[in-house]
């Protein structure tokens, strides 16, 4: 099983919530290996991988934080044209629904790295895997 | 088996009750029309005399007083004995305008522990009982009405007064508290506090709760009586009449029972004064007949209710109350809507969110804007975005069904919403601000 730990945590959209959370992160001694923030008037919701999920998890609930946890598919893929839409196709034409994807910092300068929240990661990971898509490992994105 | 504090007052036949009433009022009357020349004045003005007022039946002759005749006779105004007669004053919390002034006799200290002690014995209250008053003590009249009760109970009485709650549930579980008294918000706070330390209701020896002095909901009741283990009752008061104690619940639950030896009760129409037939919802209108400082006759409560003389099946004759619906002040009249935030509780701890909330109402472009900010549920997030605007939505809906106006409702993060140790501050209305003459 190569899913992988996503950190979603609510922060209400007022100054200084994010930089409180990553505060707490680095005095933890937590390394942030992908993040994205998707918002809305009234609040956003943060949401990264970290090489620590549980650590992670504990502090900032702690400090009193929401925090949920979801498996989601990190994949690395080429960075060259046409690569995303590939993956994008091959999910969709398997009835795998995307929520969201973003992009963060991968092993390689020629390779790309993304999260993707799909409804069904068991059967994603099924599709990519047929397609010759490289999946990335907790440890593989702990190791960064 | 029920237990009473005064089984001949409590369950005295209608007949001997609606006698006595009858004596006392006459007395009562007499003795404010000779000592507090404001009512006399009012009393002169519509033409009725002392001699007027034989019985109950008569008590619609008598004019009304209002919180606006407290404020304008601050301070000594209403005083029906000499000050020299006077042990205690007590005072209405006073967030707008003057603050409200009630004197008491010790014969009137007297007389409100008795009806506390009632409330007491009620919920089931012994001497064997831990009484734990977290109300406020000082001029507010939670503390110390409940403390005079508990005291002539013989309940050993920790009088905690409200705030620091870490130590109120330390000395609950070091002391083993049994009875808890404090506003219903507050005894939801506690309760969260103690889920939050990791603690269930097994680790306190409560068993009751008698919690009062703001409107709350049966959904805050359940709500209370999981977080805490106890059977939670109902106490209502005012500081104009005494204080916590005027009316008590009993072990059904619904509705209270009015002390009517020493409270007369009546409905009316807050239009137009006019007494309205038992059933029916209107301005909860209270006469004093024993109390002798401080004698109110026909004040207007602004609490609308309705009362039933029904039968109870805890064998009490008095007469009971309904839980107010709301105080005709804390209605907020949007879009020409009336709206209590009563009805805001209900939705939210219905839909499984805190009963913290806050109310904003402003007015832009002349239209009536309901803005209203809830914690949001930590189990229920997502790291969907349009899962928790769907959960935005869904509230607003709810409220729509509830309210007939359509709200908005923004999330905002568990616990940060100021929780209130005495009232709660539900809400903010900037109209006011807008409707105020500018100099
Ligand atoms: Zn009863």
């Amino acid at each position: 099983m190569s899913n992988v730990k996503q950190i979603s945590v609510f922060l209400e959209n007022k100054p200084n919530q994010l930089t409180g959370v990553m505060k707490l992160i680095k005095k933890s001694g937590i390394n942030v290996r992908a993040l994205s923030i998707a918002d809305t008037k009234d609040f956003g919701i943060l949401r990264m991988i970290t090489n620590d999920t549980d650590k992670t998890c504990d502090v900032l609930r702690e400090a009193a934080y929401p925090v949920k946890v979801t498996e989601i598919i990190a994949i690395s893929i080429p960075d060259a044209p046409g690569q995303l839409s590939r993956v994008l196709d091959t999910l969709g034409e398997q009835d795998v629904n995307l929520e969201y994807l973003y992009a963060f910092t991968g092993t390689s300068d020629k390779a790309v790295s993304f999260v993707l929240r799909v409804d069904d990661a068991d059967k994603a990971s099924a599709v990519l895997t047929d397609a010759g898509i490289i999946q990335l490992t907790e440890n593989d994105i702990a190791d960064l | 088996m029920e237990r009473y504090w005064n089984k001949d007052i409590e369950c005295m036949p209608r007949e001997e009750m609606k006698k006595l009433q009858d004596e006392r009022l006459a007395a009562q009357v007499k003795h404010v029309y000779e000592n507090v020349k404001y009512y006399r004045g009012k009393m002169d003005e519509m033409g009725v005399k002392p001699e007027d007022i034989r019985s109950t039946e008569d008590l619609h002759k008598l004019p009304f007083l209002s919180k606006a005749d407290l404020r304008e006779t601050y301070p000594y105004g209403m005083l029906a004995k000499p000050l020299s007669d006077c042990v205690r004053i007590h005072s209405t919390s006073g967030t707008t305008g003057k603050r409200v002034v009630a004197f008491y006799t010790q014969n009137d200290v007297d007389m409100w522990s008795e009806c506390c002690a009632r409330a007491i014995t009620a919920a089931g209250g012994t001497n064997e009982d831990v009484v734990h008053v977290a109300y406020g003590y000082g001029l507010f009249t939670g503390g110390m009405g409940l403390h005079d009760g508990s005291h002539k109970v013989g309940c050993l009485t920790l009088p905690m007064s409200s705030g620091n709650t870490d130590r109120q549930i330390q000395f609950m579980r070091d002391l083993h508290s049994t009875i808890l008294c404090c506003t219903p918000s507050y005894a939801a706070y506690i309760g969260e506090t103690i889920r939050d330390m990791g603690l269930t209701p097994d680790d306190l020896d409560l068993k009751a709760g008698i919690f009062g002095a703001e409107p709350w909901t049966e959904e805050m009741r359940r709500s209370i009586e999981q977080s805490l283990g106890i059977k939670a009752f109902d106490i209502y008061g005012l500081t104009e009449s005494s204080g916590p104690g005027v009316a008590f619940e009993c072990c059904e639950q619904n509705g209270m029972h009015i002390n009517e030896d020493n409270f007369i009760p009546e409905i009316i129409d807050p239009d137009t004064g006019e007494v309205l037939p038992e059933g029916e919802v209107g301005e909860l209108v209270f006469t004093s007949i024993t109390k002798e400082a401080f004698p109110l006759l026909r004040y207007r409560t602004r609490d609308l209710c309705v009362l039933s003389r029904k039968k109870c099946s805890c064998g009490r004759t008095l007469i009971k109350m309904a839980k107010p619906m709301g105080r005709s002040d804390d209605m907020l009249i949007i879009r020409g809507v009336n709206v209590f935030p009563s009805q805001i509780e209900t939705v939210l701890i219905e839909q499984g969110y805190s009963p913290n909330y806050l109310i904003e109402v402003d007015r832009v472009n002349n239209t009536d804007t309901l803005d209203i900010n809830v914690e949001m549920n930590p189990d229920q997030l997502s790291d969907k975005i349009k899962d928790m605007q769907d959960q935005e939505h869904k509230l607003a809906e709810a409220m729509k069904l509830m309210l007939g106006i359509n709200p908005k409702v923004h999330l905002v993060s568990p616990k940060s919403i100021t929780r209130s140790e005495g009232k709660a501050v539900r809400v903010i209305d900037k109209r006011r601000l807008i409707d105020f003459p500018k100099k």
